[in-house]
């Protein structure tokens, strides 16, 4: 058996790949982590990135998301507060009208939260930047932020996981916010789940 | 007559040798080291901090943010930045990472391009190393790298960077609070 010239420099490159890079990414998308119940296809997450992640987490942990109308009447006041932002009255980070909201409570979040991360991280990776994920093995608790410019705006992906819970909120954000978020992306994530999910009291 | 080996093997054995050693140079050189053998401690950590800040995200920045208060701020510390990549792991109990952890950072760090500073303390407890990368006389590249019994963080700065800049950034951009003591002036009698 002869062995080419060529054939020596593709061996060559296929040791020689840049396979540690696209590891520090996430797995692709063919070898997401399994589910409780098999194998989890991550949907990609170009299209609707908000429902796509939605999705990922329903998938992932077996759980559904409740809509604001739903959260409404069970008599949590959530959706007030969601609708404010919406309406610009409470807005503090995230600009009028571009809140997106899902949540999950009393819940089962139990599960690899490393290869729920890895998931994750595939199907965002091509149109999201990563900016802060924090994981906690003790409380089972997960945040991630992502970040996406899209001309002349940013938006931001926070979603947040803990044992019996989780909200995803989708919101974008000015130039000034970004400095903001840049300087501390972790309270600033949590100030921003916390505009759109916080009980209102009144 | 010439050998089966010696007729088709060798050239090609020598090119790709050549290529493997090229793509290692090239690697030995890149100011951003690979962290990606830290990620498995996620899962014995009490707390993990995961900070990824890369060149599209800071000239994006670099370019969005204006020149006026928190947004100046910001832009003059990422100017000239290509990344910030942090990742922090805090544990209950100790031993939760072991040496081969460390040397599989360390190990990166020892090439020619990294220069390690010795003159750099903490006030944090536990060992403190700071490493640059010099390209030229110009520092492309710093990694802090800080272990305690519960506590494992690596900070990797890509780009033109110094202490007095990383202390600026302590505690911002996702940085953790590493404790860095300023540097005392010299005296006179130092100097001599």
């Amino acid at each position: 058996m002869k062995i080419t010239f060529f054939g020596a420099i593709i061996l060559a490159a296929i040791f020689a790949g840049p396979t540690s890079i696209r590891a520090s990414e996430g797995l692709p998308l063919h070898r997401c982590a399994p589910g409780r119940e098999g194998v989890v296809f991550s949907p990609t997450a170009r299209n609707d990135d908000f429902k796509s992640v939605v999705k990922i987490i329903e998938d992932f942990y077996s759980v559904k998301h409740l809509g604001i109308p739903f959260l409404a009447k069970a008599g949590i006041k959530l959706a007030t507060t969601a609708a404010r932002i919406k309406g610009g009255e409470a807005k503090r980070i995230a600009q009028a009208g571009s809140v997106k909201l899902a949540v999950f409570e009393n819940q089962d979040f139990a599960g690899d939260f490393t290869k729920f991360r890895a998931s994750l991280n595939a199907a965002l990776n091509t149109s999201w930047m990563p900016l802060m994920q924090t994981l906690s093995a003790t409380n089972q608790a997960q945040t991630y932020i992502f970040l996406r410019n899209d001309g002349d705006k940013f938006t931001v992906l926070v979603i947040n996981i803990e044992q019996r819970e989780a909200t995803v909120v989708q919101v974008n954000i000015s130039p000034q916010n970004l400095a903001i978020l840049l300087r501390d992306p972790e309270g600033t994530g949590k100030t921003i789940t916390e505009e759109a999910t916080i009980v209102d009291q009144e | 007559m010439k050998s089966f080996f010696q007729r088709n093997i060798r050239m090609p054995l020598f090119a790709a040798l050549l290529i493997i050693t090229a793509t290692c140079v090239v690697r030995a050189q890149d100011p951003r080291i690979q962290l990606a053998s830290l990620d498995h401690l996620a899962a014995k950590a009490s707390q993990t901090v995961d900070v990824s800040i890369d060149e599209r995200l800071m000239k994006i920045a670099a370019t969005m943010l204006s020149d006026d208060g928190d947004e100046k701020a910001v832009k003059k510390l990422i100017t000239g930045l290509k990344g910030i990549y942090v990742k922090n792991f805090e544990f209950e109990a100790d031993g939760q990472y072991t040496a081969a952890d460390l040397e599989s950072i360390r190990t990166q760090l020892r090439t020619p391009a990294w220069t390690r500073m010795v003159n750099v303390n903490s006030r944090k407890e536990g060992a403190f190393e700071v490493y640059l990368m010099l390209t030229g006389e110009k520092v492309s590249g710093l990694a802090v790298l800080h272990s305690d019994a519960k506590e494992l963080t690596v900070v990797n700065i890509v780009g033109p960077i110094n202490l007095e800049k990383l202390t600026q950034l302590e505690g911002q951009l996702g940085i953790p609070d590493l404790g860095i003591e300023p540097q005392k002036p010299k005296t006179k009698n130092e100097e001599k």
